[in-house]
């Protein structure tokens, strides 16, 4: 008999196929979803992300949240396409809820991490194809060690620690490179910030993402767009609100422009 | 040997005997709503008998554990696998049950030559407006039915009678209305079940019984202070103020202690 608590399995065991492998059609544009990043500050972890969806040339939408709570302690963020990715986020958040109700013990952050790594790996065929390539953050609070975490995957499932932070999509080459630099030379490391100073740091990091990336959204005041920020401490999850961004970006990001 | 249908009905009735039976020494259960949201509770010795089923979903049972656990299983993969293909909103307890585990029970029921499901079942559904909650209970014969602000489920459906009678004139506003109500109405349940236990018949056709009507409130504590000796408090709240979409929650040894009535809650520890 095998061990019960998998959703994902009782999911196979009904038919369910996750990616559908299939070539791009030529010149035919997939929706791609853009910058996310996470780093360590002094309570846990901050996790932000654009808005921007594009699909070649085009903005397919601006209000895309790529920042997505899996369940009380757990986000995923999300790059590459869209449609993939919020598909695997709903299957993680039902196994994460299957397990604990079926095992009535909470999936240890290893065991969800794994998780994740598995639809990665089963989705190999179609990230190949280029119909389905997702390239994931995830963080969480790990209650076994009493730690906020990060990790970062490639297309096919490898996982590796963020020790400090990680980033992904198309503006993230813009901003490693900052990080590293803030991180090491600047006046504090990044583990050391405060909660603002963090959100400053990540309002500014997805704004020079923008200015260097057209398929990075970064902040449309008019419109009153902000990235999406949330904060991953001991307690859970926490989203920071659009006016505490507003005023955040207004007062350290925009130079009184 | 039930080729003729009148043996067939005589088996039935056996069964129906017997499945009385197994339920003699079990543990009432009490769900009962409130502002806050609804609050399920039962004494259990050991094994938890109130589980989480969905984000507003709660189950409370008696009978089997075997049979619980296969129920509950059944409970959890349709609601999930519903949640996922289509959305948590088309995840009811009604769909659950009618179309779900009812024609299920039912039929181990009347198959004959097969072990019939010894549960009873209450399922508990947070709805999205205060006063709109609502309770599910099924029994072994696959009988199921719906209820607002309270359920039951206790060894006879004389004993349920008793303590829906108990529930149904008090009202119940705070958490810790909830509580005092539950564990009282918990205790009118158990003790008639004990006393149609000793006395091997129906309570309300036995002599001397007004005993057993007794509904004062220093015997009630008295009878839980008793069944403490061997047995705890188990309580689970489908709590409407959780963030985030699951909406179950366990009541802990320290957040009972300062709901639960005073002479109890020094009985705790």
């Amino acid at each position: 008999m095998r061990m019960q608590g998998d959703f994902y399995q009782l999911l196979k065991d009904q038919g369910y196929v996750l990616g559908m492998p299939g070539q791009a059609g030529v010149g035919q544009a997939l929706t791609t979803a853009t910058t996310i990043l996470a780093f360590k500050y002094r309570h846990g972890v901050l996790v932000a992300g654009d808005r921007r969806a594009t699909a070649g040339n085009m903005v397919m939408y601006d209000r895309t949240d790529k920042v997505l709570e899996i369940d009380r302690h757990s986000v995923m963020a999300i790059a590459g396409v869209p449609a993939t990715a919020y598909e695997m986020v709903r299957i993680l958040e039902h196994s994460f809820k299957y397990y604990r109700r079926t095992q009535l013990q909470e999936l240890s952050f290893e065991g969800k991490l794994r998780a994740l790594s598995k639809l990665l790996k089963e989705n190999v065929p179609a990230a190949l194809a280029g119909t389905g390539a997702v390239v994931p953050i995830f963080a969480g609070y790990d209650a076994e060690q009493e730690a906020a975490k990060i990790y970062f995957y490639d297309i096919l499932g490898a996982e590796f620690e963020g020790v400090e932070y990680a980033v992904s999509g198309s503006g993230s080459p813009t901003i490693r490179g900052i990080l590293h630099y803030v991180n090491t030379w600047g006046e504090q490391p990044l583990s050391a910030m405060s909660e603002e100073q963090a959100a400053v740091q990540a309002l500014r990091l997805l704004t020079c993402a923008a200015e260097f990336d057209s398929a990075t959204g970064g902040v449309n005041r008019e419109a009153g767009l902000y990235p999406v920020v949330k904060l991953i401490t001991s307690d859970g999850v926490t989203a920071m609100s659009d006016p505490h961004l507003r005023s955040l970006f207004e007062s350290h990001v925009s130079k009184g422009l | 040997m039930y080729e003729e249908p009148y043996r067939w009905v005589e088996a039935v009735g056996n069964r129906r005997q017997y499945l009385d039976a197994q339920f003699a020494q079990g543990s009432p259960v009490v769900g009962v709503a409130c502002e806050q949201g609804i609050l399920l509770m039962t004494m259990s010795k050991g094994t938890p008998k109130l589980y989480e089923i969905y984000d507003r979903l709660a189950f409370g049972g008696m009978g089997h554990p075997a049979d619980l656990e296969k129920l509950r299983f059944t409970l959890l993969e349709m609601a999930h696998v519903e949640g996922f293909n289509r959305s948590a909103s088309d995840v009811t307890g009604s769909r659950l049950v009618k179309y779900g585990i009812a024609p299920v029970v039912k039929q181990a029921f009347e198959e004959v030559f097969k072990a019939p499901f010894i549960v009873k079942i209450m399922l508990a559904e947070l709805s999205q407006k205060v006063g709109k909650d609502g309770f599910l209970t099924i029994t072994y014969d696959g009988v199921f039915e719906e209820k607002s602000r309270y359920a039951v489920l206790a060894a006879s459906a004389s004993v349920e009678q008793r303590m829906v009678e108990y529930l149904r004139p008090q009202s119940c506003v705070s958490l810790k209305d909830a509580v005092d109500l539950a564990i009282h109405t918990w205790a009118v349940g158990d003790r008639a079940q004990r006393h149609t236990d000793d006395t091997g018949g129906d309570p309300k056709d036995e002599k001397g019984s007004s005993d057993q009507l007794v509904t004062d409130s220093p015997t009630l504590m008295t009878h839980v202070r008793q069944c403490m000796q061997e047995k705890s408090i188990e309580c689970a709240l489908l709590d409407r103020h959780v963030p985030g979409t699951s909406k179950y929650r366990t009541l802990g040894a320290g957040e009972l202690e300062t709901l639960l009535p005073k002479d109890l809650s020094s009985a705790l520890t």
